[in-house]
């Protein structure tokens, strides 16, 4: 088949793109596959004269390691959490911000205020609360008398997960909240109006209405928070550091202290793109889910 | 007539290359300035410091700083990328994988650096050497002190602060019986920079070690072990309740806000920190913290810790041509400047960061700002029990990660002491036969 040639205006757009292309390939693409290409070597900072070609062994000793499977599993629990919590309470927000009410803008507005906070300023501001010496939350639940001593927040590894969660929902809420309040906008009124005259009361009106036409939404949603949330570090890195005795050692969390603390690149990246395909096939079969429920 | 053009298209373009290319080109050898890093701490002093050297030698010094959080992969960064770095900040904890990487270079050959170490603290001395050599001079040093609340001591009826570390369970004990607070004792053990402080100086009290001399693994030892150490941790949360479980989530700055709030009666901190718990404007317990010798464990003695953070150089920055004017700049730092420890005062003075220096202790104004918040002699005397961290070792940082989640599953009483310590040895032994 012969190649078409290219017109006059195509050759000049084409000419225009390359230096954008150019510069994604080498901000995108090239680090993409240099640590493709690292994570087949024994790549360890400590001996930077010695990196040897291991092939796949980082991924199998990865695959190998039970401290690994551990941080997947504490990750599946932290991501489980945060999603579910993230849909009910972004849900209600949403069909609260749905009505009509005096303030509602106000309220709408404040509502940004945890996205529009800077990540480490959100973490720093947790581990202050948190504090079980002289944080807020004790602070709070003494003078309210709903406790008598101080107790351990952070410290406590049964709790560790959920308090970090917490901090996440806090942060994540708004913006899935939009995205909620946008699909439930799109709702044509005449269902409503529909219903009303069938005589179906505000409950049936959200389970038979509102909430099957929410289901695009909510799949955007839980996969926008799925990924966040599997891949989430900074909480953890300003909270707990992994603690405490392992008890918030997710995924993240172990490539960051393989890498940089361990300084083993070859098996950080490894672990980087073990976690890069998980979430590439979560995200896979959420969308392929999306796709047949729509 | 025609008018000449001031300068041919040719030439045009060639000066027009040239400009283009300047950013690359690199200045000549010789007059390339000195590449100085260091993390973002006494920022304002080191630049007046600078200052200070440039105009007395001529010299010039590019002058850069980084967070410390992030400080070591920077420099990694740095230096796996070739960047032009002369003289920089090194923790004593990095010496040996920057040394073993060759990123450090020693400075033995230089007897007026040498010359410093007669004159200093032997743990400063000790913790700049790697495999027999030497790589810098101090910046600063300190150690990890014991501290008490002498206003919550005498509410308590106590007379005198605690010198074991059976008086500090029992003392501990009875404030918290007189209601005065719920966990009289405060030491952070949160995974974080300062926990290997933490332990080692508790484990020093106690008689204990992490390793031999020969580098092996003893923490494990009931006898000359680390089990002393964690087991008063673990009891002192678990059984006497006289620390809190949160423990574990509490770092060395919370230590410092929670007796700066009056709410600790015994606490482990870095002796610097004294200043800020006696400066009202920082702390609501100004004037009610004293320093103590480090408890004594059964057979143990009132040694602690203590750290130090130096002036390391590249290689090459010892190259032919660009030594003289290192060494200059290094022992302007962290020797004599123009005669006097000039820079060691300054950085004491405002920022309360101590010297390894022996004989600053009798300086009559070192003298009377460490008078201002605390006892010099006593001070200077728990400086001449402090002894470096045994884990130093190229594979300490990844060691300290399964060492620091055993030690917390101890305390929080997941595992039992014996258990956390066998887990460290055997990674400690782990990673000593990988090197």
């Amino acid at each position: 088949m012969a190649l078409r040639v290219l017109t006059h205006d195509e050759r000049a757009a084409s000419g225009l793109l390359a230096g954008l292309v150019a510069v994604l390939m080498a901000v995108t693409a090239f680090p993409i596959l240099y640590s493709l290409w690292i994570s087949l070597f024994a790549v360890n900072l400590r001996r930077p004269n010695r990196m040897p070609f291991v092939g796949l062994d980082n991924y199998a000793n990865v695959l190998a390691s039970p401290q690994f499977w551990e941080s997947v599993g504490r990750t599946a629990i932290f991501s489980a959490m945060s999603v579910g919590a993230v849909l009910l309470v972004a849900t209600l927000v949403a069909v609260l911000l749905d009505q009509d009410f005096p303030g509602r803008r106000v309220l709408s507005a404040c509502l940004l205020i945890p996205w529009a906070i800077p990540s480490v300023a959100n973490g720093l501001m947790w581990k202050w609360i948190y504090d079980s010496n002289y944080g807020a939350l004790n602070g709070l639940l003494l003078q309210l008398g709903f406790i008598s001593s101080a107790m351990i927040w952070l410290g406590d590894a049964d709790r560790t997960l959920g308090l970090i969660a917490n901090a996440f929902i806090w942060k994540e809420v708004p913006l899935a909240a939009i995205l909620l309040l946008v699909t439930l906008k799109s709702i044509p009124a005449d269902l409503y109006g529909a219903a009303a005259v069938d005589g179906a009361p505000a409950w049936h009106r959200f389970v038979h209405v509102t909430f099957p036409a929410l289901r695009p939404g909510f799949l955007l949603v839980a996969l926008y928070e799925a990924m966040m949330a599997v891949r989430h570090f900074d909480l953890f890195f300003l909270l707990t550091e992994g603690g405490p005795g392992g008890a918030s050692d997710v995924v993240a969390w172990r490539i960051y202290v393989e890498t940089f603390r361990n300084l083993s690149f070859g098996t950080g990246a490894a672990m980087s793109y073990i976690l890069a395909i998980a979430t590439l096939l979560m995200s896979y079969a959420l969308i392929r889910s999306m796709a047949r429920q729509l | 007539m025609t008018a000449t053009p001031m300068m041919s298209r040719r030439s045009a373009l060639a000066v027009g290359a040239s400009a283009l290319a300047l950013p690359f080109v690199r200045p000549a050898r010789a007059a390339e300035a000195i590449g100085f890093a260091t993390w973002s701490a006494a920022v304002d002093q080191v630049k007046a410091h600078v200052a200070g050297f440039e105009k007395k030698t001529g010299l010039s010094v590019a002058y850069s700083n980084s967070p410390y959080a992030q400080y070591r992969e920077t420099l990694i960064t740095k230096f796996t990328g070739g960047a032009p770095l002369d003289m920089l900040w090194v923790s004593d904890a990095w010496l040996p994988e920057f040394a073993q990487a060759g990123w450090l270079a020693p400075i033995d050959p230089y007897k007026q650096l040498m010359a410093y170490d007669a004159v200093t603290s032997d743990f400063c001395v000790k913790s700049t050497m790697f495999e027999g050599k030497q790589y810098g001079l101090t910046y600063y040093t300190d150690y990890m002190g014991f501290f008490y609340n002498a206003d919550i001591l005498a509410k308590a009826g106590i007379p005198a602060p605690p010198t074991t570390w059976e008086e500090v369970t029992a003392q501990a004990a009875t404030i918290k019986a007189k209601g005065l607070l719920d966990y009289p004792v405060v030491i952070g053990m949160a995974q974080e920079s300062w926990m290997i402080e933490f332990m080692s100086a508790m484990v020093y009290s106690t008689g204990g070690r992490f390793v031999d001399d020969a580098g092996n693994a003893v923490m494990q030892d009931p006898k000359s072990g680390a089990v002393a150490a964690l087991g008063w941790l673990a009891e002192a949360v678990n059984t006497h309740k006289i620390l809190s479980p949160g423990c574990v989530s509490t770092g060395e700055l919370e230590v410092l806000k929670t007796a700066s709030a009056g709410r600790a009666a015994f606490v482990l901190l870095p002796k610097y920190r004294l200043k800020v718990l006696a400066d009202p404007a920082q702390s609501q317990a100004a004037g009610k913290f004293k320093q103590a010798l480090m408890p004594m464990g059964n057979g143990g003695s009132h040694a602690t810790v203590g750290w130090m953070r130096f002036y390391g150089a590249t290689p090459r920055a010892l190259s032919a041509g660009r030594a003289d004017g290192v060494v200059q700049l290094m022992e302007w730092f962290g020797g004599k400047a123009d005669g006097d420890y000039v820079f060691q005062k300054t950085i004491l003075k405002d920022l309360a960061l101590s010297f390894g220096i022996k004989d600053l202790y009798n300086d009559p104004a070192v003298r009377a700002d460490l008078g201002s918040y605390g006892d010099a002699d006593l001070m200077a005397k728990q400086q001449d029990l402090a002894r470096k961290k045994d884990t130093i070792a190229p594979w300490f940082g990844e060691w300290n990660d399964t060492h620091g989640t055993a030690w917390q599953q101890a305390i929080s009483g997941k595992l039992s002491v014996a258990a956390a310590l066998k887990t460290s040895a055997e990674k400690w032994a782990a990673l000593k036969k990988a090197g």
